[in-house]
């Protein structure tokens, strides 16, 4: 029993952990708290809905549809709209995202009505069993395996690619990044790009595992910036180590206290890593 | 003429900070700018790189006017600044900051000549090549600075405040260095306030005070400005 909770959370960080890996890159970097994530994960799941819908396409094979529509959404949003604003203060991007996010999630309920939908694939129902005790949906399975080469992928570009180097440039000092020829506007276009297609990749996920609507965005953010908090800034790895422990947390914790309790859950160990370790469990690290 | 500076205002919003400038290096020539903390030199270095946009006045460099270039365009030309700080990008290794260096270069894809060459003038950043360079001494940092720049190939490499903090011998060390270069044929920009230091080791100095060209001449005939030994170097 105890097992199978374990297994549950460990997935569903995973997905957590996918989440929030784009909310932290544009965080790190960028300086930016991307308040309208959630709705950008929330149009990466749309775009997988209509792809299955209208053409029946796999989830699976669409996703690589939603990333590359997101990423081009992201690295246009910041190219001709953030970057405006970007030598503003936190604050004024941060007004900015917001406005961006109720621009989405209402130009998404005009057009897709409020209606919750689902992505109905034929083997959803599919599993397996680990030993007596521990039941595992296949899909989810295969999602967590995404999302670890998701994670991977970003590893290599950031760490291994002329790419990644000058992102991390960019993020450790600005300055210096200009003085060796780097184009900070572009280094920003594409690293926006970057997290919002993770941002779709999550999407693309999550409605295969979940039902969906256009509003589903705002709980997400949320969510996102826990895990970031929890894992913190400044490290790739802070992210899936922040998802892991919401999922596993949120696992035991809904157990024990009932599903209703998730967010308060999730929102108190928001606020005992702030007291403990403000700067996240990695905080620092990189 | 490599760098040519002509009737230079600059400053930020309404303060100025830079009134008239004039200055010059010539192909080959080390060139001393050298000032009090507060003189305007990081202002004008900021304005030549492009990080900063002058009210008017041109920058010439090679026969071109890159006033108003974006600075990835004006490190692409050959002009690099290694700035005052050293600003090495903290959460790289040694190796990984050198290859920012070369990171406008269009034969970049190869990179491995230009390392080897950067690690023969500098044999400690290659036994370090792999560590991060916050674990550098202050010197080593300097000196990974200085390799970074020389990465991006450059015809006039800028160098701010190289001195600062340093001991003696290891300044006595980096200064040997920037003679090797500038003996292979780069132009050099010494910006230093410590005025002995770079009036020693230059063949034209400018002294900058309050915004303003005060004075210029031969390295040499600066040293034995009466004025100069008052106010600079305390004789």
């Amino acid at each position: 029993m105890l097992l199978q909770i374990l297994v549950n959370g460990i997935l569903m960080g995973g997905l957590y952990a996918l989440m929030a890996i784009g909310m932290s890159l544009i965080w790190g970097v960028m300086n930016i708290i991307n308040i309208a994530h959630g709705s950008f994960i929330m149009l990466g799941a749309f775009t997988t809905y209509w792809l299955f819908a209208i053409l029946g396409m796999d989830p699976f094979v669409s996703l690589a549809f939603s990333i590359a529509l997101l990423f081009a959404l992201g690295y246009g949003v910041q190219r001709y709209l953030i970057n405006y604003v970007i030598r503003a203060s936190a604050f004024i991007t941060l007004i900015l995202a917001f406005g961006i996010e109720i621009f989405i999630n209402n130009a998404a309920l005009v057009s897709w009505t409020a209606d919750i939908r689902k992505v109905q694939v034929a083997y959803g129902a599919a599993n397996f069993s680990l030993g007596n005790y521990v039941t595992i949906p296949t899909i989810r399975v295969v999602a967590f395996l995404l999302v670890i080469v998701i994670s991977i992928a970003f590893f290599y570009i950031l760490n291994r690619t002329n790419l990644g180097r000058s992102i991390r440039a960019t993020s450790q000092d600005l300055d210096a990044a200009r003085l060796v020829g780097v184009d900070v506007a572009k280094t920003y276009a594409i690293t926006f790009g970057l997290g919002v297609g993770a941002a779709g990749a999550a999407g693309t996920l999550w409605s295969i595992l979940f039902p969906i609507s256009p509003i589903m965005g705002g709980e997400l953010t949320l969510k996102s910036f826990v895990v970031v908090i929890i894992g913190g800034l400044g490290s790739m790895l802070g992210p899936i180590i922040g998802g892991l422990a919401l999922g596993i947390t949120e696992a035991f914790g809904t157990n024990w206290f009932g599903s209703t309790y998730g967010n308060l859950i999730s929102f108190t160990i928001l606020v005992l890593v702030l007291i403990i370790r403000p700067k996240g469990i990695l905080g620092g690290a990189d | 003429m490599l760098l040519d500076i002509k009737e230079l205002n600059v400053g930020y919003g309404d303060i100025q900070v830079l009134w008239d400038i004039n200055l010059q290096v010539k192909e080959g020539q080390v060139v001393a700018l050298v000032g009090a903390n507060g003189a305007g030199k990081s202002t004008l270095l900021k304005t030549i790189s492009g990080l900063l946009k002058p009210y008017n006045g041109s920058i010439i460099f090679q026969g071109e006017d890159i006033t108003s270039m974006p600075s990835k365009e004006i490190v692409a030309k050959g002009i690099i600044q290694v700035p005052e700080g050293r600003r090495l990008f903290p959460g790289m290794t040694v190796e990984e900051n050198l290859m920012m260096g070369a990171f406008r270069r269009k034969e970049s894809k190869n990179i491995k000549p230009e390392l080897a060459k950067v690690y023969k003038i500098f044999p400690r950043l290659k036994e370090r090549r792999q560590q991060k360079t916050g674990s550098l001494s202050g010197g080593e940092q300097q000196m990974c600075a200085f390799a970074r720049g020389l990465m991006g190939n450059p015809k006039l490499i800028i160098i701010d405040e190289m001195s600062l903090g340093l001991a003696p011998l290891i300044v006595d060390d980096l200064i040997d260095n920037v003679k090797e270069i500038n003996r292979q044929g780069t132009s050099v920009l010494l910006v230093e306030q410590d005025v002995q230091l770079a009036l020693d080791n230059s063949h034209y100095g400018y002294v900058l005070s309050t915004g303003k060209v005060q004075m210029q001449g031969n390295s040499l005939e600066l040293l034995r400005n009466q004025e100069i030994k008052e106010i600079y170097l305390g004789l």
